[in-house]
């Protein structure tokens, strides 16, 4: 009885390795969520007649997998969230350079890889969020001066564990050496309401709640939120608008360096960057499209347009490690 | 075959054998005494928390006649089928400072709000409220299966019920319950869900940032591995307690020594009830409510492959775990004193400490040793094969929950009587009749407890399904982590109610064998 069950099924997962490796089909791996790309790709396959098959995951673990798969990976595409986490993966081999012109016409050069070995295809920007009834826009500048103590037991944010804050601080980092931003981080911690929340919603309900006056989270976030309900005592503020502009940060993909349908991926790649595709993107999940020829969504568009921090993106991996220990050493949990 | 699922445990312990990384000096110095202190707390929190509520709970719904008692007897497994982290959300969404509660409390009464998440008492709390049932479950089994004439003897003698349960009942209930406690601290030391929600730092946190952050699988291994010497010395601890004391008993009487009349069984009714509520039926409401105006919106066709891929994963790891774990138990019982075969079951049931991720990471490292070797004496590396087979990832959950139907399948071999090995002996019984209508029949109880107990488990398992699964083998677990994690709680609310849904019938079908093999008995 076991036998059989074990035999039927190591023939149906071979079966899938079969029919993930002909020519019409291209197999991802994702740690965007499913009800996130699924409509992407239903899209492609119906434009081109390529099926996409998808696994989604969580980011470091997709990494792993790819990484011990090697050339016997079925992934010919790997997709995923935050700009260090594309690095790491170029870093650790597991892309292909594609330079198309394709995509060079549609993604401006700072939002993809200078070897190609991926590309951003939707931006995300993390700012400033208040309480419109308790704060007045006059008193908010940067992400630095959250350290002031005017701010003492107003502020909320999101755990230092999340990709998104690693990134923030690893721009500090870049922006004011490890000095300084430490200091920041110090002053964050020492301002802080509560304990850090797990994730931005949270961080927004407890402002609206009157447990704290200002945040941090990604505009998206906020988008979902006001798409709902329009007429909380909430808005964004554009962080640093007169120094080094607003911290964004990229979700992006790339083809895997043992593809076994290349063509596919780079093909599924391009028009993910096309403007059909690109508006999608920005309407599923309310972020910045990359192509830059593509109107946000409108509920994106009403909160206007802002400068932002263009450091390179990479360094947000190069320096991702240096922000977690300075992190760890402030007690910022 | 036991060394086999042990085998995530071997990778942890080899990882010694790697160089020592400089992250160890960060660790020491900013994480780990911090870290230590707090998961220390947590663990003596929710291990008092859960053997106190437990046990309690467990006498009184077996030993007292109070109003309602019947359907809260099985009303209290029902905790089981809600994912820790689910239960988590939803006590934060209600509790926390911007939650109902505590809303109501600062406009209508006036009081000041406070932050839940500060301090360990909340998420301890949570703990409890979400492990008690493991207590409860092996507790409330063992005191059926008390002879009912002890009690009578205390009565007569004029010990107080409280007196009763302290000196008679609670000795005699310790090996249950201290097994139900082992399960608790064991998932307590390897959950991440609940503690990433409350933003709390336990041992695994240290784990989780040597690989996440640090991209350093060796340091993860070697703090896993850390984890497992714990989670090692826990079970050692528990069978020391557990000591020489063999408590038999056969007769089952289904009279209650006790009948709470009036005010008193109201009262305990309440309580019980009040546990009941506090974590199920709130819960279960609040996602009812989320889950109202979603349903139209998520509900699709694809359900109907979630479904299925989870219960054909359930059934088939519950099916093979529970072969394993009564191979391992039955000979344990019967032939005592082999060490050999003590240190195999002990490897084989650690596994259950390890964070999902860590072993399911850990098993793909294994199986890429396997091809190293297999490569070097000229094959071919089996990676591709067994990667993203189901075979592997029944595997992980073998591995995995070994522990629970091990411990619920021994904890009922305890009742085989040395007299019963003889007397069957001595009747000429063979050995393979021995087993079939002796021994299998008497530990029918703790199979089917084991087996339910695996099930839900699997169920719920996420980190291991989510990185080990085949193409399409989506569960409903992983539907609500992917909608949760981008707070779409609304639509979550729905496989989550599936999920529910499930593990309540899965309870259905226990109490009906229950009842079945009670009789039989």
């Amino acid at each position: 009885m076991i036998k059989i069950l074990i035999f039927s099924l190591l023939a149906t997962s071979s079966i899938a390795a079969v029919s993930a490796i002909s020519n019409d089909s291209v197999t991802v791996y994702s740690s965007r969520k499913e009800h996130l790309i699924k409509p992407l790709f239903d899209a492609f396959t119906k434009d081109t007649g390529i099926k996409v098959n998808y696994l989604t995951g969580k980011g470091g673990a997709l990494i792993e997998r790819l990484k011990l798969e090697g050339k016997n990976t079925k992934a010919d595409m790997f997709m995923t969230v935050d700009a260090g986490n594309l690095w790491y993966t170029g870093s650790q081999g597991l892309f292909q350079a594609v330079q198309t012109q394709v995509l060079k016409n549609n993604i401006p050069n700072h939002l993809r890889d200078p070897e190609g070995l991926w590309t951003g295809l939707s931006v995300r920007a993390r700012t400033l969020v208040y309480n419109t009834e308790r704060v007045s826009p006059r008193d908010l500048s940067t992400y630095a001066d959250l350290a002031l103590p005017q701010w003492e037991g107003r502020l909320c944010l999101r755990t230092s564990k999340k990709i998104y804050t690693k990134s923030l601080v690893a721009s500090l980092i870049y922006h004011h050496g490890e000095g300084k931003a430490g200091n920041i981080i110090s002053g964050w911690v020492n301002n802080l309401a509560a304990t850090p929340n797990a994730k931005d919603s949270h961080v927004m309900n407890a402002i609206l709640s009157g447990q704290c006056d200002v945040g941090l989270v990604n505009t998206y976030y906020y988008g979902r939120l006001v798409e709902k309900k329009p007429n909380l005592p909430l808005k964004l503020f554009w962080a640093n608008q007169d120094t080094t502009g607003v911290h964004v940060n990229i979700s992006g993909a790339g083809v895997t360096k043992y593809a076994k349908n290349p063509k596919a991926a780079i093909r599924l790649l391009e028009w993910l960057s096309s403007a059909k595709a690109q508006a999608i993107y920005g309407a599923l999940n309310k972020e910045y499209p990359a192509n830059q020829s593509v109107a946000p969504d409108s509920v994106v568009s009403a909160w206007g347009s802002f400068k932002q921090d263009e450091m390179n993106l990479s360094q947000a991996g190069i320096l991702q490690a240096t922000a977690v220990k300075l992190m760890q050493k402030k007690g910022y949990r | 075959m036991a060394l086999l699922v042990a085998l995530p445990i071997f990778v942890v312990a080899f990882s010694w054998v790697l160089p020592k990384h400089e992250l160890w000096a960060h660790f020491f110095e900013n994480l780990l005494p911090s870290l230590i202190h707090s998961t220390v707390i947590l663990l003596v929190g929710v291990g008092i928390g859960v053997t106190l509520l437990g046990t309690v709970l467990a006498y009184l719904v077996v030993m007292v006649e109070f109003p309602g008692r019947q359907w809260l007897e099985w009303a209290l497994f029902l905790p089981f089928a809600i994912p820790a982290y689910v239960l988590a959300f939803v006590y934060l969404g209600v509790f926390d400072y911007s939650g109902y509660a505590q809303v109501w409390m600062r406009e209508a009464l006036g009081l000041p709000g406070f932050d839940i998440r500060s301090g360990s008492w909340a998420i301890i709390l949570t703990f409890v409220l979400v492990f008690y049932p493991y207590v409860y479950m092996m507790a409330r089994a063992s005191f059926k299966r008390q002879k009912t004439n002890m009690i009578e003897a205390g009565k007569l003698l004029g010990a107080s019920p409280i007196r009763v349960f302290f000196k008679i009942s609670l000795p005699l209930a310790r090996p249950a319950a201290a097994a139900g406690l082992l399960v608790t601290l064991m998932e307590t030391l390897a959950d991440f869900g609940v503690v990433s929600l409350f933003n709390y730092d336990t041992f695994t946190t240290a784990i989780y940032s040597a690989w996440g952050d640090f991209r350093s699988i060796e340091v993860a291994a070697q703090l896993a591995s850390l984890l497992v010497l714990v989670a090692f010395f826990l079970i050692h601890f528990e069978k020391k307690a557990r000591g020489q004391a063999k408590y038999y008993s056969t007769n089952v009487s289904n009279k209650k020594p006790y009948q709470a009349h009036g005010a008193v069984g109201w009262l305990i009714a309440l309580f019980v009830f009040g546990v009941f509520m506090l974590s199920f039926a709130m819960p279960m409401l609040q996602l009812l409510i989320w889950g109202w105006g979603a349903v139209a919106s998520e509900w699709s066709a694809k359900y109907f492959d979630l479904i299925s891929s989870t219960a054909i994963l359930t059934l088939s790891a519950v099916i093979i775990t529970l072969m394993i774990a009564t191979v391992l138990a039955l000979p344990n019982r019967c032939k005592r004193g082999s060490i050999w075969l003590q240190s195999v079951i002990r490897l084989a049931t650690l596994g259950y400490a390890l964070p999902g991720s860590v072993m399911a990471v850990g098993l793909l490292y294994g199986i890429n040793q396997i091809s190293a070797v297999n490569i070097y004496f000229g094959g071919e590396s089996i990676n591709h094969i067994v990667f993203g087979s189901i075979a592997l990832l029944l595997f992980a959950y073998v591995s995995r929950f070994m522990a629970i139907a091990y411990s619920s399948i021994e904890a009922s071999a305890q009742q085989i009587k040395p007299v019963f090995t003889q007397s069957a002996r001595l009747l000429g019984a063979s050995r393979l009749k021995l087993v079939m209508q002796v021994y299998l029949p008497m530990i029918t109880p703790g199979i089917l407890a084991g087996g339910l107990l695996v099930a839900v488990d699997v169920m719920k398992e996420l980190p291991a399904t989510y990185l080990l699964r085949p193409f399409g083998w989506d569960t409903l677990a992983i539907q609500v982590y992917e909608l949760s994690a981008e707070g779409l709680f609304e639509r979550a609310a729905v496989p989550a109610l599936i999920m529910v849904l499930f593990g309540s019938v899965l309870m259905l079908i226990f109490q009906v064998l229950d009842k079945h093999s009670s009789k039989g008995a």
